[in-house]
C-alpha cells in the first residue's frame, strides 16, 4: 500500500458500513407501516400494483445510481484534498468565502469530517463569514449528498434548480455574517 | 426523458472522472473498492426508500397534501415545510424518500425546495449531536439564523418559476 492509498482509505465515501443502521431502520419501517397502511385501507391489489410500480422505477433509476457513485467517488479521489485544505487558508475578501464554500461542497465526508475542518479554519484565523460559508457549502451544496441520494429520489430537473438557486447562497451568508459583524463594531 | 438526460449527463461526467483517475497509478483499485462498498450501502436503502415513498404517497390524502402544500398555499406552506424538514430526523434518504412521496401527493416544487433546503440547514438531530460540539454554540446559533430565510425564499423563487 502506498500513502496515496491510506489516506484515500481513510476518507469513506458514505459514513457508516453497518448493514442496517438508524437511519435505514426508521425507513424500513415507514416502509413496512405504510405497505400494511395500503394494504388494509386500499387492498391486497393496490399494495402490488405500488410494489411493483416502484421496484420498476427503481430498476429503471438504477444506471443513473451506479453512475452518480462512479462520479462521486471518482471525484473524492480526483481532487487533491491537501491541495484543497491549503487553499482554505484565513484568505480575506469575496476569494476567501468562494473557495470556503466550494470546499465545504465538494470535500466529501459526513459531519464527523466537516465539522472539524471548518473548526481548523477558524482556528487558522479566518473569519466566522469564512466558517459559516464552508459549513452551509457543506449542508446545501454538499455535491456527494446531491450525486448519490438527491437524484435518486427527486427529478433531475428540480434538484438542477435547486442546486442553481443556492449555488451563491453559502458565499451570500457568509458576507452578510461578516457586514454585520462590521455594523456592531 | 427527464431520467435519460440526467443520466447521461452523469455518465458523461463519470467516464471523465475515470478516466483522469486512470492515468494516475495505482488508484483504480482504490476506485473500484469504494465504489462498490458505496453501491452495495445505497442500493437497498434507495429500493426501501423509493417503496415508502410510494406507499406514503397512496395513503397521504391528496387534497390535504395540495391544500397545505401546494402552490396555493404561499408562504404559509413554504413555511410549514420549512419547519418539518428543520425536525425530520435521521439521513439524507428519510428526507429524500420523504420529499418524493409528497411531490407525488401534490406538493408543490417550492415545497420540496423548502423542505429539503430547511432539512439541509437546520437538521435538528445533526446540529445537537455534531455541529455545538464541535464547532460551539455562537457559532450554530448565528449559522442557523443566518440561514433561517433560506428555505422560504427558495421555495419562493422556485413556485413563481414553475
Amino acid at each position: 500500500m502506498t500513502d496515496r492509498d491510506t489516506r484515500d482509505a481513510d476518507i469513506p465515501a458514505v459514513p457508516k458500513r453497518k448493514l442496517i443502521d438508524a437511519g435505514f431502520a426508521v425507513v424500513i419501517a415507514i416502509a413496512v407501516l405504510s405497505g400494511a397502511g395500503v394494504w388494509i385501507t386500499q387492498g391486497a391489489g393496490r399494495f402490488f400494483e405500488i410494489l411493483g410500480q416502484d421496484l420498476l422505477f427503481a430498476a429503471a433509476l438504477l444506471p443513473k445510481i451506479l453512475g452518480g457513485i462512479l462520479l462521486a467517488t471518482g471525484l473524492s479521489l480526483l481532487i487533491p484534498r491537501d491541495r484543497v485544505l491549503a487553499a482554505v487558508g484565513p484568505e480575506s475578501g469575496l476569494r476567501g468565502l468562494a473557495i470556503a464554500a466550494a470546499a465545504g461542497a465538494i470535500l466529501p465526508g459526513g459531519p464527523g469530517l466537516t465539522f472539524p475542518l471548518a473548526a481548523g479554519l477558524l482556528a487558522s484565523g479566518a473569519d466566522l463569514g469564512a466558517g459559516i460559508a464552508m459549513v452551509s457549502g457543506w449542508v446545501l451544496l454538499g455535491a456527494n449528498r446531491t450525486l448519490i441520494w438527491e437524484l435518486s429520489f427527486l427529478p433531475p430537473d428540480l434538484v438542477g434548480l435547486r442546486y442553481a438557486l443556492t449555488f451563491f447562497v453559502p458565499i451570500l451568508l457568509g458576507l452578510f455574517v461578516r457586514a454585520a459583524l462590521r455594523g456592531r463594531a | 426523458m427527464n431520467i435519460l438526460i440526467g443520466t447521461v449527463l452523469i455518465w458523461a461526467a463519470a467516464l471523465w472522472v475515470i478516466r483522469r483517475l486512470a492515468r494516475e497509478e495505482g488508484r483504480m483499485a482504490v476506485f473500484g473498492r469504494r465504489a462498490r462498498e458505496t453501491f452495495l450501502y445505497i442500493l437497498p436503502r434507495v429500493a426501501v426508500g423509493l417503496l415508502s415513498a410510494g406507499f406514503l404517497a397512496a395513503l397521504l390524502p391528496e387534497e390535504r397534501v395540495e391544500a397545505l402544500f401546494g402552490a396555493s398555499a404561499g408562504v404559509l406552506g413554504l413555511l410549514l415545510a420549512s419547519v418539518f424538514g428543520a425536525i425530520t430526523p435521521g439521513g439524507p434518504f428519510v428526507v429524500f424518500a420523504i420529499g418524493a412521496s409528497a411531490l407525488k401527493a401534490g406538493a408543490s416544487e417550492g415545497a420540496i425546495v423548502a423542505y429539503v433546503s430547511a432539512w439541509s440547514v437546520v437538521c435538528i438531530t445533526r446540529t445537537l449531536t455534531y455541529e455545538v460540539a464541535m464547532m460551539g454554540a455562537a457559532f450554530t446559533r448565528v449559522r442557523i439564523l443566518v440561514s433561517l430565510p433560506v428555505p422560504i425564499i427558495l421555495g419562493l423563487i422556485v413556485n413563481a418559476i414553475g
